[in-house]
């Protein structure tokens, strides 16, 4: 090992992706716009307010106080639809995927309930609806839910069951937490893949490779400059994905010695995987399209972006397998749940992992073209 | 040959070198020697072997059998003291993209731990001056040849293998890329040159050896090749009407027709050129031009060989 070869090779590199463009732009760029673009989308669901529609045909005092409660609750925005309009053909008409429709007799059922005590008087409210829309059926739980408080209070007996929460995070911690360390692991896992199959692979294909095994720069100078390399792109990256997150989206997350240990981890893994890649895929377009069949199941699948608890049971055992899951999760005990021994499980894992690939790519990077 | 060399002076020997690919034999027990200071081509078509022969020398491959020593030492074996003494242009080279000529040649310095590398004249050497800022993948072709030149000689190197320098090259940038050649022939540099150019290697060799199908056939210079195996004249008409060739033919001669049109046949004598004339003008046939000399390389290759050394005239631009 040569400190100035393997920091001619750096220079070399940085260089290099300093002035290609469309490089920095899918290396530093695009986790942040992914960042920016999920975190404004569940932002918003976080305080969400649906908007929904009435249509008072009663048009009394009550039904105006059952307005009101529901828009109380905090969840809706209400707009009042004319009693004269025919409400299917309105909904049709405007594209709402739910009208809520206040019969006409509404209080005086009520009063008939309230006053007389007649348990046959009751009042339909109809929920005219779009079951193909996908928020429907969450605003119908929550008018359920109301409706059902009501009829509780009505009553005039306290509720049986009640309910507690107990959270099992020492805070509450908002999806945008939960996101930013599935993509810190997704953008260094990609750069560091993409990375090595491109340069080595170009490289070859060019000739350059060639070129280099007659100078006296040895495998071990440029296996250590690749990861050197790497490692700087993703230390930068991960710094600008926190800093923007913590301008824009205010997270809370905890950042420990365990950050840069699966960095790196991380780093070494997807660099190792590239290079036993680039040993076996010796065209540069092919490499490329290994690289992405590896990529793509290890984003969806390894819950970089959502709780693999969201998926069906084969796939998470499917999950349990691929490398990612580990850096994913281990992250997460360290920035997240403030988990140590989760983290430290994780980090063996994918610890020895790294190491066996790794080892691997330094034994099929060949210089020579072949016997 | 004739001429007994001293042990020493020989910086490269190569003796029954043979390599195989599976089936395919690419080298069979080849045997040569370079002197130290000359300019060596290994002339042949593609596919002769000449790359493969190029690279084990220069360590790139290993042999399947023979011994070649570089400057004195086994190329298998001491690959590591050999690569800091030589310089290599490797067929196809190619360098960095986005990194400009003086940032190229300061990496490739560094790679040989070289603190006082003259990179200023490494650029005037290969005259790139008015280029040092530019980056690689903006450089033509003839320039990207001339920054790997300039790459090869980095370490001062001992002796600098150049394999095909100037293919695919076109005309004008190949003559730029032979004056650099020139130019280090006049240092007194030993050069290892493969080409499938004749005109080069009758230009900057002091020594050829043509290659073919694996098997050296012939060596020398230049001069000593041609004077060798071709002593014969090259006679070259150019008629007006296709019938001048059937009346060479009847005469009991091998015309060959060219692309252009151009009648070539071999004679031994200046007789047969007379008669030949005398017959054209027998039958009454008018002529465009006449040329009279004595054969090239090319025609030396063709001859040992049977086989053009590459597709198409040396202007690459195409048959018509």
């Amino acid at each position: 090992m040569n400190p100035r070869v393997v920091g001619a090779n750096l220079v070399v590199s940085i260089k290099s992706f300093y002035r290609e463009k469309t490089a920095m732009f899918f290396t530093m760029a695009f986790p942040i716009i992914l960042i920016l673009v999920f975190g404004t989308i569940f932002m918003d669901q976080e305080n969400v307010s649906f908007h929904l529609y009435v249509q008072d045909l009663d048009h009394t005092d009550s039904s105006a106080q059952l307005v009101n409660t529901l828009e109380l609750n905090g969840k809706f925005q209400i707009t009042k639809v004319e009693p004269a309009v025919n409400a299917t053909q309105y909904a049709k008409n405007n594209k709402l995927n739910l009208v809520l429709t206040i019969p006409e007799g509404y209080e005086r059922s009520l009063m008939q309930r309230m006053m007389r005590n007649d348990p046959n008087a009751s009042a339909t409210i109809t929920y005219i609806y779009d079951p193909s829309s996908t928020s429907v059926a969450t605003k119908m739980e929550i008018l359920n839910s109301v409706f059902a408080e009501i009829n509780q209070r009505m009553s005039g007996k306290p509720p049986f069951i009640r309910s507690a929460e107990t959270s099992i995070l020492t805070k509450k911690y908002r999806f945008i937490e939960f996101f930013i360390p599935g993509i810190i692991a997704m953008a260094v896992m990609t750069a560091s893949l993409f990375g090595t199959v491109n340069l080595n692979t170009e490289l070859r294909q060019k000739g350059v490779i060639r070129k280099l095994s007659t100078t006296p720069i040895t495998r071990t100078d440029w296996i250590l400059a690749n990861i050197l390399y790497q490692f700087i792109l993703a230390v930068i990256s991960t710094i600008a994905m926190l800093l923007v997150s913590y301008a824009v989206f205010h997270i809370s997350l905890q950042i420990n010695a365990w950050l840069p240990v699966f960095i790196v981890l991380d780093v070494f893994a997807f660099v190792g995987i590239g290079m036993v890649l680039t040993r076996f895929v010796r065209e540069a377009q092919s490499a490329a399209a290994a690289a992405n069949a590896i990529m793509f199941p290890m984003m969806f699948l390894s819950g970089s972006f959502f709780p693999i608890e969201m998926m069906p049971g084969f796939l998470q055992t499917l999950a349990r397998i691929l490398p990612l899951y580990y850096v994913n999760e281990g992250l997460r005990a360290s920035m997240v749940f403030v988990d140590n021994m989760a983290a430290l499980r994780n980090s063996a894992i994918i610890g020895v992992f790294a190491a066996v690939v790794f080892i691997m790519g330094i034994f099929a990077t060949k210089w020579e073209e072949g016997k | 040959m004739g001429s007994m060399m001293k042990e020493a002076e020989h910086v490269i020997e190569v003796e029954k070198l043979t390599k195989r690919y599976g089936d395919l034999l690419a080298v069979n027990d080849i045997s040569f020697n370079v002197r130290k200071g000359e300019v060596f081509a290994l002339l042949g078509p593609n596919g002769a072997g000449k790359t493969t022969t190029v690279e084990i020398i220069d360590t790139i491959r290993t042999p399947t059998s023979g011994k070649v020593s570089l400057l004195g030492m086994d190329v298998t074996k001491k690959k590591h003291d050999i690569v800091p003494r030589i310089g290599v242009l490797p067929q196809g080279f190619s360098s960095f993209d986005r990194i400009t000529v003086r940032e190229t040649l300061q990496y490739y310095s560094r790679l040989f731990r070289l603190r006082d590398t003259d990179v200023d004249g490494l650029i005037e050497l290969v005259t790139l001056k008015d280029k040092t800022q530019e980056i690689y993948k903006n450089l033509s072709g003839g320039l990207q040849q001339r920054l790997g030149i300039a790459i090869a000689l980095v370490n001062d190197p001992e002796v600098v293998f150049l394999d095909e320098p100037t293919t695919g090259l076109d005309p004008r940038a190949r003559r730029e890329v032979w004056d650099v050649l020139l130019g280090l022939k006049k240092k007194g540099t030993t050069v290892f040159l493969t080409t499938h150019y004749m005109e080069e290697a009758e230009l900057l060799a002091d020594t050829v050896a043509i290659i073919s199908k694996g098997k050296i056939i012939a060596m020398g210079s230049p001069g000593e090749l041609i004077e060798s195996n071709a002593n014969y004249l090259v006679l070259t008409l150019q008629f007006v009407d296709e019938q001048a060739f059937e009346i060479v033919r009847k005469m009991g001669f091998e015309p060959v027709q060219d692309n252009r049109k151009n009648i070539k046949v071999r004679v031994e004598h200046t007789d047969d050129v007379q008669k030949i004339l005398n017959a054209i003008k027998d039958a009454g046939t008018s002529l465009h031009s006449l040329d009279v000399r004595k054969p090239n390389l090319e025609e030396v290759f063709l001859k040992l060989t049977g086989e053009a050394l590459r597709e198409g005239p040396a202007g690459g631009r195409g048959a018509e």
